[in-house]
């Protein structure tokens, strides 16, 4: 099945995608959580993986990154195939949940994944601290910011070592409006300086923000291309109308 | 292995344990408290007053026994009546008599001694019983004339100490290292997996060797720490002395040992090391905390009945045998009873094999938990 929608960034013959699908499957029993998925985004720009819960987003993204076998078809990233420790070092994963040390200080997780990528300078926690606005809480305890300011810094830890691919899953998730527009302004300052960002989100006014959009549903993408792209071939101005005309016509060409 | 990544581990898993106050007081103050305890419990515990009722139903056969059995008891600092048979029962009932010793009437054709306890504390009974045994066959010798020869223990290993505490402290010093260090291993690697910092870990460069060599090597440290201080605690005396109104206290247990405090110490720290591969291990089959603990009476309850902690290996059925074999902390009891008792040094080959096996028991779970640490998790 191929996706509906217009690919408007599949990267020129010759130049190596970003990222790379081809007929991904993964299975946990009968269930069949990512079901043949196929791209290549380009780089340098915002993904947005769009889809209800149990669509299959965080599944996709964890075989993306090498966290999860594929049961069939393959991973790239950056052209090597997935799973690849070496490449993990050009990787940036911000998981669903914070997944930071709450026993340390801010400045201590920070250094702690600085180091384990290899770049422990205090230049290097400094400067991803103040990208993420947390200067003033170095020395605070992790455990004691608030859900704000924990998905901050679990971001500054996913991209200490300046990675060229970032994977974030649901980012803004329980954040406020306020934050998450922070969040997107620091996103659209990254892809400009080149990084590919790959956000998954099941919030739909979110997606114009991104620079083109996927939606999954089923363990599918059913469909793919920017905002506006989507919106006129659904025939409506609201994306979530979008998305259930085009799991509608999904449904019908089965 | 990358030393650099193995170095950040170790500083961080440090780093959470020296913030967590009240982990490092159950690391390093729990021990010395409940070996103190333990200690002042052995040492210094009453034997409770024993008062026993002689009933002569036997009449003058009787009264040959039963006055050098009285004089016997007084002896042995018993206080001794002669009641009927019945007020006897009830004084043993309501417990102001410990012991009814009921001579019976057909005592002289071969007819046994009653000895009538209440039942309620086995322990007690059993050494008051040991008491009146005792005094019965003083009594008995005394009333044919006779003298019994005096014992003289000597043991092969050591000197015989009366000292309670003394077969104990060996097996209690390696129980407690192996206690503490797998509920904090255990409940500290659970939060790594629940809390999504472990998936995180996952996806940087490190490897399932590094993170769990990392935390070999920040929860040995702690170990080694613990482990100081309890060896010290238990095997030193420290006298202070009177200081005007204060009377003078001696602080440590002082518990004599026959070989070098430096190989008890590689004793319990190869266990301890063992215990952070089991808690990395066991914490796969953990979903909270609470489970952690309960695997305490699955590993370390069988660990404690059947490695020799309070009932010797050798008295154990022989079909638990194989099991006794199999349990890491067995080695690591016998081998500080080597080094505490029979002053093994490393020649000594006994404690050789007790290295060896925990030497072996703690690399293999290191690989059986680093492969618990997978990518492909849930």
């Amino acid at each position: 099945m191929s996706p509906v929608g217009t690919a408007t960034a599949t990267p020129p013959p010759g130049l190596v995608p970003a990222v790379r699908a081809v007929d991904l499957v993964k299975a946990f029993g009968p269930l069949r959580a990512v079901d043949g998925v196929a791209f290549d985004l380009a780089p340098g720009r915002i993904f947005g993986l769009l889809g209800p819960n149990g669509s299959g987003k965080t599944t996709l993204i964890r075989l993306l990154t090498g966290m999860a076998h594929a049961t069939a078809g393959r991973a790239e990233v950056l052209g090597v195939a997935m799973p690849s420790r070496a490449n993990l070092g050009r990787i940036g994963y911000m998981t669903q949940s914070d997944g930071i040390y709450p026993a340390l200080t801010v400045a201590e997780n920070v250094r702690f994944f600085a180091a384990v990528y290899g770049v422990d300078t205090d230049a290097a926690t400094r400067d991803v601290l103040a990208l993420v606005d947390l200067s003033d809480r170095m020395t605070s305890v992790a455990g004691t910011l608030s859900g704000g300011q924990r998905r901050r810094l679990s971001l500054a830890c996913a991209l200490v070592h300046r990675p060229p691919i970032l994977f974030l899953d649901e980012p803004t998730v329980g954040i406020d409006p306020l934050l998450r527009v922070q969040f997107w302004g620091h996103f659209r300052s990254l892809a400009a300086d080149g990084t590919t960002l790959i956000v998954s989100s099941h919030v739909m006014d979110e997606a114009d923000r991104c620079d083109e959009l996927l939606f999954m549903r089923a363990g599918r993408v059913i469909a793919r291309g920017t905002g506006a792209d989507l919106r006129r071939d659904a025939g409506t101005d609201d994306l979530e109308q979008a998305f259930l005309w085009f799991a509608g016509e999904t449904e019908a060409a089965r | 292995m990358n030393p650099r990544r193995l170095r950040a581990l170790f500083l961080r898993v440090v780093q959470e344990i020296r913030r967590d106050r009240p982990s490092l007081a159950l690391l390093f103050i729990a021990p010395v408290l409940m070996t103190g305890l333990l200690t002042f419990i052995l040492r210094e515990g009453d034997t409770p007053a024993v008062s026993a009722a002689i009933v002569n139903e036997a009449g003058p056969p009787g009264s040959v026994i039963a006055g050098p059995l009285r004089s016997a008891l007084e002896a042995a600092d018993v206080t001794v009546t002669e009641p009927e048979e019945s007020s006897a029962r009830k004084a043993v009932e309501d417990g102001s008599t410990s012991v009814a010793i009921i001579l019976p009437a057909d005592l002289s054709t071969g007819g046994a001694i009653t000895v009538l306890t209440n039942g309620l504390d086995p322990t007690g009974e059993a050494s008051q019983l040991g008491v009146v045994q005792q005094a019965l066959v003083n009594g008995v010798t005394s009333a044919v004339g006779g003298r019994l020869p005096a014992i003289d223990h000597e043991t092969v290993y050591g000197v015989p100490s009366n000292d309670p505490i003394a077969p104990f402290a060996p097996a209690i010093v390696g129980f407690f290292a192996y206690f503490f260090v797998y509920i904090l291993t255990g409940v500290s690697f659970l939060r790594e997996r629940t809390g999504g910092t472990l998936e995180r870990l996952m996806a940087t460069p490190v490897t399932r060797f590094e993170v769990v060599a990392g935390y070999t090597l920040g929860f040995g440290l702690f170990a080694t720490i613990q482990v100081a201080i309890l060896l010290t605690w238990a095997l030193g005396t420290l006298h202070v002395p009177a200081i005007g109104p204060l009377p003078g206290f001696s602080i440590g247990l002082g518990v004599a040992v026959g070989g070098s405090p430096l190989l008890a110490f590689l004793v319990v720290l190869l266990l301890a090391v063992g215990a952070v591969s089991l808690g990395i291990f066991l914490s796969t089959f953990a979903r909270t905390e609470l489970q952690i603990v309960q695997f305490i009476p699955v590993v370390l309850v069988p660990q404690f009945l059947l490695s020799g902690v309070l009932f010797p290996v050798g008295s154990l059925p022989s079909i638990l045998q194989p099991l006794v074999a199999i349990m890491p902390l067995n080695y690591a009891v016998n081998g500080l009873r080597q080094v505490f008792i029979r002053g093994a040094d490393l020649g000594t080959p006994a404690l050789q094999l007790d290295l060896v096996v925990l030497a072996v028991v703690a690399v293999l779970f290191a690989v059986v938990a680093s492969f618990t640490i997978r990518r492909d998790v849930a």
